[in-house]
């Protein structure tokens, strides 16, 4: 190497200070990376107060307390009588225990060492505790793919980017939180495994895998990212004993372990979603036997009928496969795997998934706004491993397509695109930052700095697997580079302007540390502005620009806390039912774990039909209270009414000769609140009691529905069969108590006539005889 | 869920131990001032003969009221004023209906004239005749006008007036039953009275002339009812009398047309026994359950657990007003209801044990949130109603039986593969050089 360089070095530095400096350097960096990660997680915590977020951490939130209290094995064999009220929740049988179980062994801890902490503060500080744990699995990935210049890159990303803030703020106690970190965890590992053939690191990422599935249902992602990725390599004929070892290492040892655990149990072997990762487990077994006879047989004819063979022992696999799934030992592809596919599908056949707005297709505008500037330095990454293509970078391209479409199809599986994103633009940004740091020039500008893909991107057939050797060719990390030329001493270079001086050096640089500033000041707002909303507590502003709490849904728990029966049956849309458990502690019909479609349906049936339909329903379900949630007084946009259309639907999927969607819109189709809404609308429980009395606030005015933007007409509906118990502060919540049965048997809309004073037509006995004229 | 019923039903116990009903010993009487005091002093006298206190009061009357600050005053209200048009403002229909809620009991008594008191019959599902159309009967031959008539005592609904008694005089309106279950009737008309406006009955022709006009058939024959109890949700009876002289001493005592004395003074006495929850009445003391062979009842049950239920009985007795073991139900049901009923069986009484009901069965193979049901209604006896919640869980993860024979092939294949493996490892690590070496040439050539 000539010992030209753009810039001063220092000089006479024995190469072990310039590693252990840097290896200093980079605990630094990693521990103050974990910093920031936690820090922008605790807006919502300085906001708000430490308050357990949105809806399914609710439910987590009360079965770790469940946990806590009584033990693992009570929790294990927990039964929710309270949930689904009178069908009752298998609790332990039907969730991912990881996450509660991490916490239960956190909260342990602490006690152990006599530290008596909260458990609440246990489960609103997990997520920021683990994004600091993914920054980390992420760095240890990225120094897989390029060097620890980049890892420390994508830790920084990963650590910030509002995509993976969305779902780990304080707070937000849900299984995305602890499951990201084991999803980049589990990749390293396999990374690791496969690069290095060791059954070692192929356990680690199989016990990795067991903790992801026991702690998020997207570990199917793993289950078939792996097998994708062994199948790749073996289609470009790197198949290698390396891979063989990592695989087979990982599939038996994980597979065992996932299925103890109670929800997944035989569907690793039973489902179509995991047939993809045995399938791959076989094909490699029929290889590594055909590699294993090719080596002892040279003929040349032999190994032809052995490919034929190998062949046909495949296709032999994927039509047992195919039959056993036909004969239904295999159960099928799924609704929810199917709405993955075709985004109109879920809306068709499963209302229940396409009613939820995370499920539904990604906006462009989110990509921005979760990712930033990593977006357009995603593609860019990308292509970057196009260049070296080893094969730990088929793994990313792999994963870089899949989790594409993927967020784009859902924007919950957002999610799992910031990983790779963070890691590509990373690789990216660091190749950008190595061409423009590097102090050394070269000679001739025929010499571009390209010093390292002649070595690695080499196309292997099939029988030379990359060895050790060529491995050890991979790129020398950045810093020995450094290293070599620090314990050099070289000259410096008298140029100062042109492609290589300092000037457009500087100027790249700076641009590229404009970009990352930039970045942080986007970050920081989006997570303090957008995503750090507890959702149970809103913020708005007063005209002076102080912030005003509305605490309508507090509020309103706490009340059917405190004054009703403590078995008393609370009835309301599905997404509410987790809150309620958790803070008003009432048994509740139906709530966010979506199981069983007929009991939801029945509860849409009884919001959308009319008063008389809905009673006998009520009643048969021992419902004591129906909660509603209504925006329309200060215009939270969230609420039933916009929701109601979902209820419909679902019902109409049970009970298609009662319910019909096109009876809730006016004739020229549209969905109306107002004079002109269909009487059936005006006619259902949902609208009966969302704007039951909400004519008498605006004393003899026109009402006006702030989030419709329509003006409801002046006398309201009026209640037969309900009394209101409950309106909070901002009309955000109305509870309403179900009326017993009328003593003397009459049906309570007469009742109602009778109690009010209003004459009652003569009734007529029925003629038992005709008069004989 | 048992404790609301009963708990009431226990402080009812405590609080009127002296009490020839079972619910209070207190009677407001409002009596119209047309009505004489005297003439109805054999009924009443009866009943301040059983311990009654009677509190009487014109309907125009403002004290004692009836309800103060929404509490019933008296545990009985008499209402004999059928023909008073204007009550004081606390007697509306809406009170005495509310009365009804509050396990208070009602005997109103009816008259061919529109009143306040008329109209509220809708309410009880009954239909009356249009105002002025009193009941006529013709037979059996007779001195006495055509509207007071000697009714036959057929038992409608078994038990609520003593059997075998001679017929009573009614002079007053019939009315027609609505379809509801909560109706009690106790007297029906003759087969051939009629309602007819006029007590001159000027002529057949006309009555069906008047019937076709108000387009409702006919008035007549033995479906119209002249007394029907009533059962309101909660526990409270309420009696209808289509005419308030079936109780007045003159009727008491005047002879039959075939000779001997009308049944009206047993007949009055026993409509107020039911109507003031003295005969007929029962309850359920407590009910309790727990699995076969253990006697603390469950937290939760598991699938397919044997489940004992037993409830307790007690009937009310006035003649010591006191409650005693009943096992005079033969026909009672539970039901184990999750939204539907599982397991409906029979609740026999259990012999030896008085009062006690009990049955054993088998939980269903459903987890759920399931409920004990009693709902034992019969028309006369008191509602019996008892629901008593429980969760029905899976059998826990080590609850589930263990080592089964179908499970052999698995056991030896799991068996098999580990020896194999120490075999083969021991083999592997202490197999002689040969075979090493030999290995090591392998692994070369690849």
């Amino acid at each position: 190497m000539t010992a030209t360089t753009a810039y001063q070095v220092p000089a006479n530095l024995s190469p072990t200070t310039v590693a252990n400096t840097s290896s200093l350097l980079r605990i630094v960096a990693l521990a103050l990376i974990s910093g920031a990660a936690i820090a922008s997680r605790l807006f919502a915590v300085i906001n708000f107060e430490s308050i357990i977020h949105e809806f399914d951490p609710w439910f987590n939130y009360r079965a770790t307390k469940v946990l806590a209290s009584e033990g693992f094995y009570a929790f294990w064999n927990w039964f929710d009588p309270t949930a689904w009220y009178p069908l009752g929740r298998v609790v332990g049988g039907t969730i991912y225990p990881g996450l509660m179980a991490t916490s239960g062994v956190i909260y342990s801890a602490l006690r152990a060492v006599h530290l008596p902490v909260d458990i609440r503060n246990i489960c609103v500080l997990l997520a920021p505790g683990f994004s600091a744990l993914t920054a980390w699995a992420t760095y240890m990935f990225t120094k897989e793919m390029k060097d620890e210049s980049a890892g420390l890159l994508a830790a920084a990303f990963i650590g910030i980017v509002p995509g993976y803030i969305s779902r780990s703020v304080a707070g937000s106690y849900d299984n995305e939180a602890i499951a990201i970190f084991l999803l980049m965890f589990t990749f390293f590992a396999w990374i690791k495994a496969m690069k290095t053939g060791s059954a070692f690191f192929g356990t680690i990422a199989a016990l990795f895998y067991f903790y992801m599935v026991a702690a998020w249902g997207g570990y199917a992602f793993i289950t078939n990212m792996i097998p994708l990725h062994a199948l790749a390599l073996i289609l470009m004929g790197r198949y290698s004993s390396r891979l063989y070892v990592g695989y087979s290492s990982w599939y038996a040892v994980g597979t065992l372990a996932s299925m103890q655990v109670p929800f997944v149990g035989f569907q690793p072997v039973r489902t179509s979603e995991h047939m993809a990762a045995l399938g791959v487990f076989g094909l490699l077994q029929i290889i590594a036997f055909a590699e294993l006879v090719r080596s002892h047989v040279s003929s040349k004819q032999f190994q032809t009928l052995l490919f034929a063979s190998v062949i046909g022992l495949g296709l032999l696999g994927t039509a047992a496969i195919v039959g056993l799934t036909y004969k239904g030992w295999i159960a099928p592809w799924t609704g929810r795997f199917y709405s993955l596919w075709d985004t109109g599908y879920a809306k068709k056949y499963i209302p229940i998934i396409a009613s939820v707005s995370e499920h539904q297709p990604t906006a462009w505008p989110s990509f921005f706004m979760d990712l930033q500037f990593l977006i357009f330095l995603f593609p860019a990454g990308v292509i970057l491993c196009f260049k070296q293509l080893r094969d730990e970078h088929v793994f990313v391209i792999i994963y870089a397509i899949v989790a594409s479409y993927f967020a784009g199809v859902m924007v919950r599986l957002m999610l799992t695109l910031t990983p790779v994103v963070c890691v590509t633009a990373a690789i990216a940004f660091s190749t950008l930052l190595d061409t423009y740091l590097n102090p050394e020039e070269p000679e001739a500008i025929d010499e571009a700095p390209k010093p390292e893909a002649s070595t690695s991107a080499v196309a292997p057939d099939t029988s030379s697997a990359p060895t050790k050797k060529q491995k050890k060719a991979a790129p020398p990390p950045a810093g020995s580079t450094l290293a070599e030329l620090v314990t050099k001493a070289p000259g410096t270079s008298k140029r100062k302007t042109g492609v290589f001086g300092l000037d457009t050096r500087l100027l790249v640089v700076a641009n590229a540390i404009g970009m990352l500033v930039f970045f942080v000041w986007h970050c920081t707002w989006v997570t303090s502005n957008a995503y750090s909303s507890p959702s149970v507590v809103l913020a708005s502003s007063n005209p002076d620009g102080s912030q005003h709490i509305i605490d309508d849904f507090r509020e309103a728990y706490y009340w059917l806390r405190q004054n009703t029966a403590e078995d008393a049956v609370v009835m309301s849309w599905w997404d509410y039912g987790y809150q309620i458990a958790g803070m008003a502690d009432r048994p509740t019909l139906v709530d966010n774990n979506t199981w069983n479609n007929t009991h939801i349906a029945t509860v849409g049936k009884a919001m959308s039909s009319s008063e008389e339909v809905a009673y006998p329903i009520l009643r048969k379900h021992d419902v004591d209270y129906v909660l509603v949630i209504f925006g329309g007084l200060i215009g939270y946009s969230g609420d039933d009414i916009n929701k109601f259309l979902w209820m419909v639907r679902i019902a109409q999927g049970v009970w298609p000769d009662e319910i019909q969607e096109p009876n809730y819109f006016t004739r020229t189709g549209e969905y109306r609140v107002d004079d002109q809404a269909p009487q059936t609308m005006k006619d259902s429980l949902m609208y009966k009691m969302s704007y039951y009395r909400f004519a008498e606030l605006f004393g003899g005015n026109q009402p006006t529905d702030r989030v419709r933007g329509q003006q409801v007409p002046k006398t309201g509906p009026t209640l037969d069969y309900l009394d209101e118990a409950f309106t909070s502060e901002n009309w955000i919540v109305r509870i309403y108590q179900v009326k017993k049965e009328d003593p003397l048997g009459r049906d309570l809309k007469t009742a109602n006539a009778f109690e009010q004073g209003k004459k009652r037509k003569r009734t007529k006995p029925s003629p038992r005889r005709k008069a004989i004229a | 869920m048992w404790a609301r019923w009963i708990v009431p039903a226990l402080l009812g116990l405590v609080s009127f131990v002296t009490a020839k009903s079972s619910s209070g010993n207190s009677v407001l009487v409002i009596l119209e001032p047309k009505l004489d005091k005297d003439n109805f002093s054999k009924f009443f006298s009866g009943l301040e003969e059983k311990g009654y206190e009677l509190t009487f009061r014109a309907p125009k009357d403002t004290k004692p009221a009836i309800l103060e600050y929404d509490y019933a005053q008296f545990s009985h209200v008499i209402m004999f004023a059928p023909e008073t048009k204007s009550f004081s403002s606390d007697i509306t229909p809406q009170s005495l209906v509310s009365l009804l809620s509050k396990n208070t009991n009602l005997l109103i008594a009816l008259s061919p004239k529109q009143t306040p008191v008329y109209t509220l019959a809708s309410e009880f599902s009954l239909t009356l005749p249009p105002p002025g159309t009193p009941l006529i009967s013709h037979f059996p031959q007779r001195d006495d006008p055509a509207t007071v008539i000697p009714v036959p005592v057929r038992p409608v609904t078994p038990n609520v007036v003593s059997s075998k008694l001679a017929p009573v005089w009614f002079s007053g309106i019939p009315f027609a039953y609505q379809n509801n279950p909560l109706l009690v009737p106790i007297l029906n008309a003759p087969a051939e009275s009629f309602a007819s406006d006029g007590e001159t009955d000027s002529g057949a022709d006309a009555v069906v002339d008047a019937a076709d006009k108000g387009g409702e058939g006919l008035w007549a024959g033995s479906q119209m009812g002249l007394v029907a109890g009533f059962q309101p949700v909660g526990g409270a009876r309420a009696t209808w009398v289509g005419g308030v002289e079936m109780f007045s001493d003159e009727f008491f005592q005047k002879e039959l047309p075939g000779g001997g004395k009308p049944g009206n003074e047993q007949f009055a006495a026993d409509v107020a026994a039911w109507t003031f929850q003295e005969s007929l009445v029962l309850r359920i003391d407590s009910v309790e359950h727990h699995r076969v062979n253990e006697t603390v009842p469950g937290q939760v049950y598991t699938t397919n657990d044997q489940l004992v239920f037993s409830a307790y009985l007690s009937k009310y007795n006035p003649v010591s007003s006191a409650w005693e073991p009943f096992s005079g139900i033969q026909d009672m049901q539970l039901e184990f209801t999750m939204l539907d009923p599982h397991i409906r069986t029979a609740l026999p009484p259990v012999r030896g044990t008085p009062g006690k009901y009990s049955v054993t069965f088998r939980a269903p193979d459903r987890h759920g949130v399931f409920k004990f049901i009693i709902d034992y209604k019969r028309k006369g006896l008191t509602h019996l109603h008892s629901s008593t919640v429980v969760p029905l869980v899976p059998p826990r993860h080590d609850g589930y039986p263990r080592f089964l024979s179908a499970a052999w092939p698995y056991y030896v294949g799991a068996i098999s593969t580990s020896v194999g493996f120490l075999l083969f490892s021991a083999l592997w690590l202490a197999g002689d050089d040969r075979a090493g070496s030999a290995k090591g040439k392998t692994t070369k050539t690849e």
